[in-house]
Order: C-alpha cells, then structure tokens, then sequence
C-alpha cells in the first residue's frame, strides 16, 4: 500500500461532524444518575432512596400489572402521533 | 318457504331493481332528483358546508387520515381485551374512576372500532377516488364528502361508548351512533350515485363492487324488515351476514382489486372473475364474521332472539355459505395473478400498500374455509366451535379486512394528497409489525382457546398454565400492531407535508385504467407495453438519449 493511499484511508477514518448538545448532555445525564445511584448503594447499603422511595409507595396497587408498560407504549405513540401532525403542520 | 330463501329473495330483487334504476335512470324525474339530491348534500347544510374549501380529493383524502387514526385505536382496544383475557384484574386500579373493564367488551369496542372507523372510512375514503376516476369525472360534492367524514367519526366514539355502557339513562347508545352512522352512509351513497349520474362512461367492475357494498348493506336491513324476519334469530343472523357481505367484503372487493391493478400496473387479471365475485356476494351468504351476531342486533336496536333453524333453513343456509367460497377465490385469486405480473411490490415507490393488499388475498381462502366451518356449526346447532368463533373473527379483521382497506387507501393517498409517504422503509417495517403481531398473535391466542375449548369438552376444571402462557404471549405478540399502526400513522401525516411530491406526469402504473401514452425508453416487447394497460389507442412516445459525453439527456426529440 503507498503513503497516498494510507493519507485517504486516514481521511476516511476521521471523521469532521459532532454530536448534537442535546444528546452530550442526554448521555451524560444517564450516566450520572447510574454513578449516582451505584455511589449511594456503596456509601448507604440497604437504605432507601431519599424522595424517590417515598413517591414510589403512592403507585402501589395502581400500576401493579405489566400491561401498564405496554399502555405506556401506547399512550407515548399517542402523542407521537398528535405531535408529529402540529409539528408537521406548524413547521417553517 | 323458508326464512332464509324468503328474505334473499326479498333482498336479490331490491338489489335487481336498484341495479336497472341506476342504468336506466328515473327518467322524467331524475333531474328533479339530481337537483334536490345535489341542494341537500351541499345548499341545506347552511354555513356548515362554507367551512371547507371542497377541493379535488379533499374528501377521499379526509377520510383515510381519520381511518389511520382508528387504526391506531382499534388495535390499543383490542391488545388491552387480549390482555385482560389472561389477565382480568390488570386494569382494576380503573374501577376507582367508577370503569370496570372486560376483555370481551373491549373485544366489541376494538371490532366498532376496526370495523367501522378503520375499515369503514378506509372503504368510504378510497372509493370517493376510485368511483370519479373509473368514471372519468369529479366527485358530486367535495365539500359534503369531507363534511360526513367527521359525522361518521362522532358515530364511530358513540359505537365505541355504546360498547362499554349501551343504556346511558333513556338512551340506547349503539342505536344512536347507527343511526348517526345511516344518515352518513345515506349521503355517501347519493354523492356516490349523483357522480355516476354525471358520466357517460361505463363502470369498470370494481366500481359496482364499491357501489353495491354501500347500497347492500342498507338494502340487507330493509329485506329482513320487509319479510317480517327481524324479530327472529335466523332473520337477525342473516342481516348480520348480509351486511357483512356488502358493506365489508364487496367494498373491499372492488377497492383492492382496484388497487391491486393501479399500484402494480398490471391489468387486472380477468374481468370474468371479478364479475363472478360481484355475482358470488349477491347470490350467497357470506361466512365470514361471529356465529353470534349481536353486533347487528344491537346496532339496530332489537332483542335478541334464539337461533332456532328448520332442516330446510339449515340446508339452504349451509349450502349458499358453501357456495361463498368461490367469490371469496375468485377474488384471492385476482388479486394474487394481478399483482405478479410484474415484480413491483414495495421496491417502488408508487406501490407502498401492495404488501398489504397481497397478505389479505393470502389470508382470504385459509379463513374463508374456518369461517364456513364455524358457521355451519352454529347453524346445525352441534356448537361445538363456538369457543373460538370470536378470535376467528378477530383473525378476519386484522388480517383480511384491515390490511385489504388499509393497502387500498394508502395506495390512493398519494393521488388525493399528491404526496408519497415520508419513508418507504418505515412503511414496509409498519406492514411488518402489523401482519406478524396480528397473524402469530392471534393465532397463539387461537391455540389457546382450542386447548380451553378441549378441556371443556373433557371437563376438567380449572385454568390450564399452558393455554395460559399461550394466551399471554399471544397479546404481547400483538402489541407489534400497535407498535406498526403508530409508526404507519406517523409516516402517512408525515409525508401529508413532507413526502415527496406525486409527478405530475402519469407513471404507467399510475394509468393502468386510462393509459394514453407509454414512454419507450429500450427495446422491449409488446407483450410488456400491454402488460403496462395500453390498449390499442396508446401512444408509443420514443424517448432517446444521447449518446454524446457530457451533453444533457433529451427527453422528447422529435424525428
């Protein structure tokens, strides 16, 4: 293989464009919470998450089958579709 | 005589004499007709009719983006009835706001829901583009077509309501919305009517399929009521399996074997066949549908009454189920051929819906057969299927009726919208999604009622865990069409803005009824020009290119 090929695989390689901000700061955002939540299991074993744990004990006996994830789902492509035809609709 | 061969009878000469009255015309009167028809679809609605604009392929248009929207609500009810069926108690934390719900009433509001919002505006929206553009002029009126489609949603919400409470203080609701729902269907027929008055051009047969399933199913109801049989439960099965013949399998006859013609750009294969399905709809019972038809008997707000049959009832109706068959193969058969003329399918653009109408056609014979064995069943009295009649039904809506109506509109869509939808990607991964969760979904959950229906008979008591497990998985399976409706419903809005735009030019799939001219781009045979639609009228236009490096490609160079 020459050098000039190896420059124009280099160029290849490298790409030019970044990540949108919102998705840096999405990614880092969840890997803050797991840190987050993996530190305070190590520095408080056994202990309750504060807030977290006393609003969780509100939604006992109501989302308390599997069938609510699924309408979830449903309710998320719900407004999936009401926000695609305003976005579609009002859009520049 | 008995009552099945006394109310057909009453039914094949409403339909006769409605068949010479739109040939031969009401002659002195109907200009007085066309008139008052015309005032009353347009002129009496007041302001009402101001507040839309009526433009060409508004109301089609209109109609299929809110049958995409019931698309998506008929597959949420039913995944949630499949749900509840293995599993009643998941929605209890509901009852604190005073709903308890059942899977078998979420099965009814699903099948209001799928049959007459989804499949229903589907059948409406794309036969306002197929009946003007197989008779070569504009649709009556635009304005009232667009207007009735919102009626015909608030009647749709008021089946739905009506399916979980029917007696809201003195009101019958299912009887409201149908009544709500005739008036709608009352108007789609004279604007139907009143275009086919305005052309001189005769009718392909797919557009007197779309025009006998509107008038049919009207036409069902006042023979069982002409002969006195509404009160009866043969008489009351039969209207059920009437309407179902027109309304749903003849609408959707002539839309799919339109489209399946228009998108592939094949002719359709044989006009003989399509006539014997036009023949084989009238003149048979259709089996497809529940055993138990409290669906018509409560949309027409009657009692119901016991199925009691004579053995000449019981062979008269046996053997014209029987004979359903062969439209029901004429029609897979069509279909099937028409689209393998070419190897189009969803590699090209014009042909997004061709997968779903070819699935239908699949589905149409192997259901078509359980179907005719469920009904016989239930009309000999042995009973013994009746377990699995109500997720065989199930199975026919969302796996013939949906994806047939539903790869007919989308096949429209684009002509009325003049754009196609966003991605042809997302629309194959949708048709995916829907077919598969709806096929092995429902079929999971089929094995399971078999298995119930086998330990009923073997009277061992208590739940079974593998007719259980089955139950479950087959409505997780089927969450994929609520997932594939979500993704079709976005992707159909989407491409209502943003998809690319329909060329102006006729495609040659896009004229497979009216083709006038065929692009000759390479050497090619006749067989393939006239495979295209042409006839012998077509214009060959020679398109060269040039041969010259560089130079831009001349499309048109006369010699």
């Amino acid at each position: 293989m020459t050098d000039n090929t190896s420059d124009k695989i280099g160029q290849f390689l490298q790409g030019e464009k970044e990540p949108s901000s919102s998705w840096v700061i999405l990614v880092i955002g969840i890997a803050a919470s797991l840190s987050f939540l993996v530190i305070y299991n190590i520095l408080y074993p056994g202990q309750d998450l504060p807030v977290i744990s006393s609003v969780l004990p509100m939604f006992e006996g109501v989302f308390d089958s599997g069938i609510w994830f699924f309408i979830l789902g449903a309710m998320i492509g719900a407004f999936a579709i009401i926000g695609t035809i305003l976005t579609e609709a009002t859009i520049e | 005589m008995d009552t099945i061969l006394s109310v057909l009878a009453v039914f094949w000469v409403l339909i006769i004499v409605s068949y010479l009255l739109m040939e031969k015309g009401l002659g002195i009167f109907g200009q007085v007709t066309r008139g008052l028809t015309m005032f009353l679809l347009e002129k009496a609605l007041g302001p009402g009719s101001d507040l839309v604009e009526g433009r060409k392929g508004s109301g089609s248009m209109v109609w299929i983006i809110q049958g995409v929207f019931w698309l998506f609500i008929s597959s949420t009810l039913t995944f949630i009835g499949l749900w509840l069926a293995h599993d009643p108690v998941a929605l209890h934390s509901l009852e604190a706001w005073g709903y308890h719900p059942v899977s078998s009433e979420l099965f009814y509001a699903g099948k209001f829901a799928a049959l007459f919002g989804c499949v229903g505006m589907f059948i409406i929206g794309t036969g306002l583009h197929i009946l003007p553009n197989l008779l070569e002029v504009n649709l009556a009126s635009e304005k009232n077509a667009v207007l009735t489609s919102f009626a015909w949603t608030l009647s749709v919400i008021i089946l739905v309501i009506g399916s979980q409470n029917n007696e809201i203080g003195p009101v019958n609701v299912i009887l409201l919305g149908t009544g709500l729902n005739l008036v709608v269907t009352i108007a789609i027929i004279a604007n139907q009517l009143l275009t086919k008055a305005s052309s001189t051009v005769e009718l392909a047969t797919p557009g007197w399929l779309i025009i006998f399933g509107l008038i049919g199913n009207p036409i069902a109801v006042i023979s069982v009521f002409l002969s006195g049989e509404y009160d009866s439960g043969l008489g009351q099965w039969l209207v059920y399996h009437l309407s179902g013949a027109t309304f749903f399998f003849s609408s959707i006859a002539g839309i799919s074997l339109y489209s399946a013609s228009f998108g592939s750009g094949n002719p359709l294969w044989s006009r003989t066949v399509a006539g014997v399905v036009i023949l084989g709809t009238i003149f048979t019972i259709n089996p497809f549908g529940n055993s138990d038809p409290s669906m018509a008997i409560d949309m027409l707000g009657l009692t119901s009454a016991e199925l009691i049959l004579s053995h000449q009832d019981n062979v008269a109706g046996s053997f014209l189920m029987a004979l359903a068959i062969i439209p029901i193969i004429a029609l897979s058969s069509n279909i099937l051929i028409t689209l393998r003329g070419t190897d189009i399918f969803v590699e090209n653009p014009d042909s997004a819906g061709i997968p779903e109408i070819n699935f239908g056609a699949w589905m149409l014979l192997p259901l078509g057969v359980a179907s005719l064995f469920i009904q016989t069943d239930t009309l000999s009295g042995t009973n013994e299927l009746v377990g699995i009649s109500n997720i065989l039904h199930l199975m026919v809506i969302w796996t013939i009726l949906i994806p047939l109506s539903m790869g007919a509109a989308i096949q429209v869509l684009p002509s009325v919208s003049g754009r196609y939808p966003l991605s042809q990607n997302r629309a194959r991964l949708a048709f995916w999604m829907i077919s598969a969760g709806a096929l092995f979904g429902l079929v999971l959950t089929m094995m399971s009622d078999i298995a119930d229906v086998v330990l009923i008979e073997a009277s061992i008591e208590g739940q079974n865990a593998l007719s259980h497990t089955l139950r479950k998985a087959g409505s997780v399976i089927f969450y994929g069409t609520v997932l594939g409706s979500i993704f079709h419903s976005t992707n159909l809005f989407s491409g209502l803005y943003r998809g690319s735009k329909v060329s102006s030019t006729k495609s040659p799939s896009e004229t497979t009824f009216m083709i006038d001219s065929f692009p000759l781009t390479s050497t090619t045979t006749i067989r393939k020009i006239l495979a295209t639609g042409a006839v012998l009228d077509t214009k060959i236009v020679p398109t060269f290119e040039s041969k010259e490096r560089g130079n831009p490609t001349s499309l048109h160079e006369e010699e």
